[in-house]
C-alpha cells in the first residue's frame, strides 16, 4: 500500500528538506546577488569549503558509528601544519601529501585505539587530543614559519582546473563517492550501522564493535589530514590556530544533513549537503557584505533553525501527505512512543562506551 | 440496554474498546476491534504474533492514538490525552517491553512520577525514601526483589529480575483496571504462580484485568473471558470455563491451525543421541567471579542440553562467558576438540557459536534496522559477493525464506524490524542464529513472546537442527519447555551444576514427565536456605 504522494516520498528521504534549503538559499543569495552564481564565484567558494566539507564527513561517519570525533578541526590544521612543514624543508610533493595524510591517520588511530580498545570515552579522547593538535602546531609554527612554499604542483591541489572544474573537486568527489560505497554497499558499511544503533545488541550478534570503532576514528583522522592538505594549499600560509572551531561547523554540518546524533542513522548525501550549506551561506554572507564579526553568529543561529527544520518539517509534510491516504497514521515509529511512556530506557543502549 | 445476553450491561463495564481501528504503514493492526471488560474480571486477549493485542493495549493505555474508535472508561469516553491521563485515571500497564530506567534505582523506577514527598522548607520538595520503602517492600518481597536491590540501579539486573520490578511497579498503586501484556514471559514457575496469586486477589478487591499471553494453559481457573483477536479483528469473545485449548486455537488461527498439528508438541518423537557421539562443546572449569562457579559441561553432537535453575542462578551468565561476551576469570572452552578463545563475540560466531539473548529489545534487535538486515547481520558472508559487497537479491531472498518458514508476519522484510509485533521479532533473531549455521546453538528463552503455532514451529527447527548433527544448549524458565526439548537438563544454582537429569526423552516416553518435572525443580531448590 505504497500510495503515498510523491512528496511524501521524497521529504521522507533522509537529509531532503535540507536539500530544498540548500537550492532556496543559493536561489535567494542570487537574487540578492546576481554575481553569486557566476561560474568562477562558485568554484571559488566551494573549493573553499570543501575542506570543511571533508571534515564534516569524516565526522558523519564517526557519528553513524555511534561515537563523536571533536578533535577533527585541530587535527586538520595541525596536518596543513605538518605538510607545510615537510615542504618547508624542500622535500617532494607527494611526501609532503603523505605526511599531512599520515598526520590525520595516526591521530585517528589514536582516538580510535583509546576509544575502542581502551574504553575510554570518545568525548574525553578526542576532547584531549583536539587540544594535543592545537599545541603541536603551534609549536610547529614556532619552529618555523610555515609559509613560502613553491612546490611544483601544491598550489594547483585547488588552485588548478582540469576541463575548467577545480582539481580539489575531484579529490573531494572521489573521497564522497567512496565513502558511499562503503556505507550503502559494503558489510562495513553495514555492520557500522548496525554498531550506531546498538553497541550491546551488535556485540551479542557478533559485530566486532571495537574493530569498528577503531575503522572510524582512523576515517575520520584521515579524512582531517586530506582536508589539511587542502587547506595548506589553497592559504599558502598556515597560522597557528587554523582549525580551531572547526568541528563546530562540522558535526554541525552533520546534523543539519539529517544525521542522528544518537547514531546508526545517515548517509553521506546528508553530510554532503550539510556541509555544503554552511559553505554556501557563509559565500552568501561575503557577497552581500555583511560585516564577517556576525559570519559564526548566523552560522549558529543557521545551524540551530537547521535541526529544528529538518526534523519539524519532515514531521508535518510526512503528515499532512500521509494523512490525505488515510491508510497511514500519525504515530512516529514505535521506538518513539515507547520513550513517551517512560523516559524510555533506550539510552542505555550505548553506555558501553 | 441491549440484549446481549454473556456481556453485562455497558453501564456496569469498566473497560470497553468501540470500533477501535488503527493502520500502519501496510499494516492494520486493528480493524474495529472491540473489547468489553466487566468489573472484578479478569479477562485475557489472545491472538497470534502481530494480531493486534499490543496495539489495543497501548490504545487503551494513552500511548497511541487510534485512527477510529474509542476507548469508554466506566463509561464514560476517555479523552485521548496520553499515557498520564490514563495513568492518573486508574489504568496502570505492563508494557510487553521492558520499559525501566536503567540508571535509577528500583525504588525509583517504581515510583517514577509518583514521588512520595516529604517537606522541606515547607514545600514538597524530596522524596520520602523511607515511606516509598515501606509502601513496596513487602509487595517486591513478594516477587524476589530484595530491599537491598530497591536501592540497586535498574542496569544491574538480568531481564528477568526487571520483569518482576514492573510488576512491582504496576501492582504499587491500586489501579482500577491492570493491564499485563505477557507478562510472565521470562518467569519463573515460582514466580508465575505469585503473580497469578496477585491477580486473583485483585479481581477479588474488584479490579479488572487484561492479560495477554501465549500460554492458553495459564487461562483456566484464573481468567474469567477471553477475547480472541485475529489480524486485527475481534473474533470472539468465550468465557473460559465452557471453552478448550482446542476451540481457542481453532478461533487463534482458523483455517490455518492444521499447519502445526494443533499445537501438541509433547507427541513429535524425539531421538535421544547416544553418548558415544562426538563431544561438540567441552567446558571446564568455567569461573567468573561468583556468579560462574567451576562449570564443566560437555553438549554431544546432536544433543539439546537444558539449563535449570531458579532467578539468580547464572544460566544467562554460563552462557555469556561461553559467547565472549563476558570476561572469564578462569577456565577453558574446546569446540570440536579446538580450544576457544572467549576473547569477544566476533571470534565465537567465527567459531561457529551463536546465541539467541534473553532481553529482546535491548540485546536482541536491532530496531531501526530492517527485518533483512536483522536476519543477516550475524552472518554477512552468506548475502555478499566475495564477502565484501552486500547483494540486496541475496538478502531479500534469505529473509523471505525464513519470513516463510517461521511465518515472520510483516507486509515488507524491508521494513523497519522495530515495527513488527514482540513475538515476530522474536521469529526474526531466531532466523538470525539459525542463519550462521552454528556448530552449537545457544538459546536463551527461544520462544518468549511467540505465539502456540510458531512456538510449534521454533521447536521443530531446534529439533531438525539438533537430529541433522547439531548441539545446543536451552535455557528455558518455562519447564515444560525446557523438558520437551532437552535431553539431558543440568540444574544450577548460585553459579554451580547441583544436579543432572539424563534421558529425559525416555522418561517422557514413558509417561514419567511429572516425575522428571518434579525431580529437577526439587534439585533447583535444594539447599535454598543456605
Ligand atoms: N509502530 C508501528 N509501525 C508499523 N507497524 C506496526 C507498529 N506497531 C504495530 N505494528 C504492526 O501492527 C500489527 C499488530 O501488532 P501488535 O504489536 O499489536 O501485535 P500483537 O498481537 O501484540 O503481537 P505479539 O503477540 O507478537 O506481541 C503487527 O503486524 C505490527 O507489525
Ligand atoms: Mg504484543
Amino acid at each position: 500500500m505504497k500510495s503515498s504522494s510523491p512528496l511524501a516520498r521524497i521529504m521522507a528521504i533522509r537529509g531532503m528538506p535540507m536539500t530544498l534549503v540548500l537550492i532556496l538559499t543559493v536561489v535567494i543569495f542570487q537574487v540578492l546577488n546576481p554575481v553569486f552564481l557566476d561560474g568562477k564565484t562558485v568554484g571559488n567558494y566551494i573549493t573553499n569549503g570543501i575542506p570543511i566539507m571533508l571534515i564534516t564527513l569524516g565526522v558523519a561517519i564517526v557519528i553513524i558509528g555511534g561515537g563523536i570525533d571533536l578533535s577533527v578541526g585541530t587535527v586538520a590544521g595541525l596536518s596543513a601544519g605538518t605538510t607545510m612543514f615537510t615542504l618547508v624543508q624542500g622535500a617532494p610533493l607527494v611526501a609532503g601529501i603523505a605526511v599531512g595524510c599520515g598526520t590525520g591517520l595516526l591521530f585517528g588511530l589514536i582516538n580510535g585505539f583509546l576509544v575502542a580498545y581502551m574504553r575510554i570515552n570518545d568525548f574525553i579522547v578526542t576532547l584531549a587530543t583536539l587540544n594535543i593538535a592545537a599545541g603541536l602546531l603551534v609549536v610547529l609554527s614556532q619552529v618555523q614559519p610555515l609559509q613560502g612554499v613553491s612546490v611544483p604542483g601544491f598550489a594547483e591541489l585547488t588552485k588548478g582546473d582540469l576541463f575548467g572544474i577545480p582539481t580539489s573537486f575531484f579529490i573531494a568527489g572521489a573521497l564522497f563517492v567512496i565513502a558511499q560505497i562503503m556505507l550503502a554497499k559494503t558489510i562495513i558499511g553495514r555492520r557500522l550501522y548496525a554498531v550506531g544503533i546498538s553497541s550491546q545488541a551488535s556485540n551479542v550478534a557478533g559485530v566486532s564493535v571495537p574493530h569498528l570503532r577503531l575503522f572510524t576514528f582512523a576515517a575520520s583522522g584521515l579524512l582531517a589530514g586530506v582536508a589539511g592538505v587542502l587547506l595548506a594549499s589553497r592559504l599558502g600560509a598556515v597560522q597557528a590556530f587554523l582549525g580551531i572551531g572547526y568541528e563546530f561547523i562540522a558535526i554541525a554540518g552533520a546534523v543539519i544533513g539529517g544525521i542522528s546524533l544518537a547514531g546508526g542513522g545517515g548517509s553521506v548525501w546528508a553530510a554532503f549537503v550539510g556541509g555544503l550549506f554552511l559553505a554556501t551561506l557563509q559565500q552568501g554572507l561575503r557577497l552581500n557584505n555583511v560585516d564577517p564579526v556576525y559570519f559564526s553568529i548566523v552560522t549558529a543561529l543557521a545551524i540551530v533553525f537547521g535541526v529544528v527544520f529538518e526534523r519539524q518539517v519532515r514531521r508535518v509534510i510526512l503528515r499532512a501527505a500521509l494523512h490525505r491516504t488515510a491508510l497511514f497514521s500519525t504515530d512516529q515509529p514505535r521506538a518513539t512512543e515507547d520513550e513517551s511512556v517512560v523516559a524510555s530506557s533506550e539510552g542505555s543502549n550505548n553506555n558501553d562506551k | 440496554m441491549t440484549d446481549r445476553a454473556e456481556t453485562p450491561s455497558a453501564q456496569s463495564l469498566v473497560l470497553e474498546a468501540r470500533g477501535v481501528t488503527k493502520h500502519y504503514e501496510g499494516v492494520t493492526a486493528l480493524d474495529h476491534a472491540t473489547l468489553a471488560v466487566g468489573p472484578g474480571e479478569v479477562h485475557a486477549l489472545l491472538g497470534g504474533n502481530g494480531a493486534g493485542k499490543s496495539t489495543l493495549i497501548s490504545i487503551i493505555s494513552g500511548v497511541t492514538k487510534p485512527d477510529s474508535g474509542k476507548i469508554l472508561l466506566g463509561g464514560e469516553v476517555m479523552p485521548a490525552s496520553g499515557p498520564l491521563a490514563a495513568i492518573s485515571a486508574g489504568i496502570s500497564t505492563i508494557y510487553q517491553e521492558l520499559s525501566l530506567v536503567p540508571a535509577l534505582s528500583v525504588l525509583d523506577n517504581i515510583f517514577l512520577g509518583r514521588e512520595i514527598k516529604r517537606k522541606t522548607l515547607g514545600l514538597p520538595l524530596t522524596s520520602d525514601r523511607r515511606s516509598m520503602e515501606l509502601a513496596v517492600r513487602d509487595l517486591a518481597a513478594d516477587f524476589g526483589v530484595t530491599a537491598n536491590e530497591l536501592h540497586t540501579p535498574v542496569s544491574e539486573f538480568g531481564a528477568l529480575k526487571k520483569r518482576s520490578i514492573e510488576i512491582v511497579k504496576a501492582l504499587a498503586f491500586d489501579p482500577k483496571v491492570l493491564i499485563l501484556d505477557e507478562p510472565t514471559s521470562g518467569l519463573e514457575d515460582a514466580e508465575r504462580q505469585v503473580l497469578f496469586g496477585y491477580m486473583r486477589s485483585m479481581r477479588e478487591r474488584g479490579v479488572s484485568l487484561v492479560w495477554v499471553t501465549h500460554h492458553l494453559e495459564e487461562l483456566f481457573g484464573l481468567a474469567d473471558k477471553a477475547t480472541v483477536f485475529k489480524d486485527g479483528r475481534t473474533v470472539a469473545t468465550v468465557a473460559t470455563e465452557s471453552t478448550s485449548i482446542d476451540k481457542l486455537i481453532t478461533l487463534m488461527f482458523g483455517a490455518d491451525r492444521e499447519e502445526f498439528g494443533g499445537g501438541d508438541t509433547r507427541k513429535i518423537a524425539h531421538l535421544q543421541p547416544s553418548s558415544e557421539r562426538p563431544v561438540i562443546l567441552r567446558a571446564r572449569n568455567l569461573t567468573r567471579g561468583s556468579v560462574v562457579r567451576d562449570i564443566s559441561l560437555d553438549v554431544h553432537e546432536g544433543e539439546i542440553v537444558g539449563l535449570a535453575g531458579l532467578a539468580g542462578a547464572g544460566r544467562t551468565e554460563v552462557v555469556r562467558t561461553l559467547m565472549g561476551l563476558d570476561a572469564l576469570t578462569s577456565g577453558s572452552v574446546e569446540l570440536n576438540g579446538r580450544r576457544l578463545s572467549l576473547r569477544n563475540s566476533t571470534a565465537a560466531y567465527r567459531a561457529g557459536l551463536a546465541m539467541l539473548p534473553e532481553d529482546r529489545k535491548q540485546l536482541g534487535i536491532l530496531a531501526d534496522l530492517s527485518t533483512a538486515q536483522n536476519i543477516s547481520i550475524s552472518r554477512l558472508s552468506t548475502v555478499t559477493a566475495a564477502g565484501f559487497w552486500m547483494s540486496r537479491r541475496k538478502e531479500l531472498a534469505l529473509a523471505e525464506s525464513y519470513r516463510g518458514q517461521l511465518g515472520i508476519k510483516t507486509p515488507d522484510v524491508n521494513a523497519r524490524i522495530g515495527n513488527l509485533s514482540g513475538g515476530n521479532q522474536q521469529k526474526a533473531i531466531v532466523a538470525r542464529c539459525l542463519n550462521t549455521s552454528p556448530k552449537l546453538l545457544i538459546f536463551d528463552e527461544p520462544t518468549q513472546g511467540i505465539d502456540v503455532s510458531a512456538k510449534v514451529e521454533v521447536h521443530a527447527l531446534v529439533r531438525d537442527y539438533a537430529a541433522n548433527g547439531g548441539a545446543a544448549i536451552l535455557i528455558a524458565s518455562e519447564i515444560e519447555e525446557l523438558l520437551e526439548l532437552s535431553h539431558r537438563v543440568l540444574v544450577l544454582k548460585k553459579g554451580q551444576i547441583v544436579g543432572e537429569v539424563r534421558n529425559i526423552p525416555a522418561a517422557i516416553e514413558a509417561g514419567e514427565f511429572a516425575r522428571i518435572k518434579s525431580e529437577v525443580l526439587t534439585l533447583s531448590a535444594a539447599g535454598q536456605a543456605s
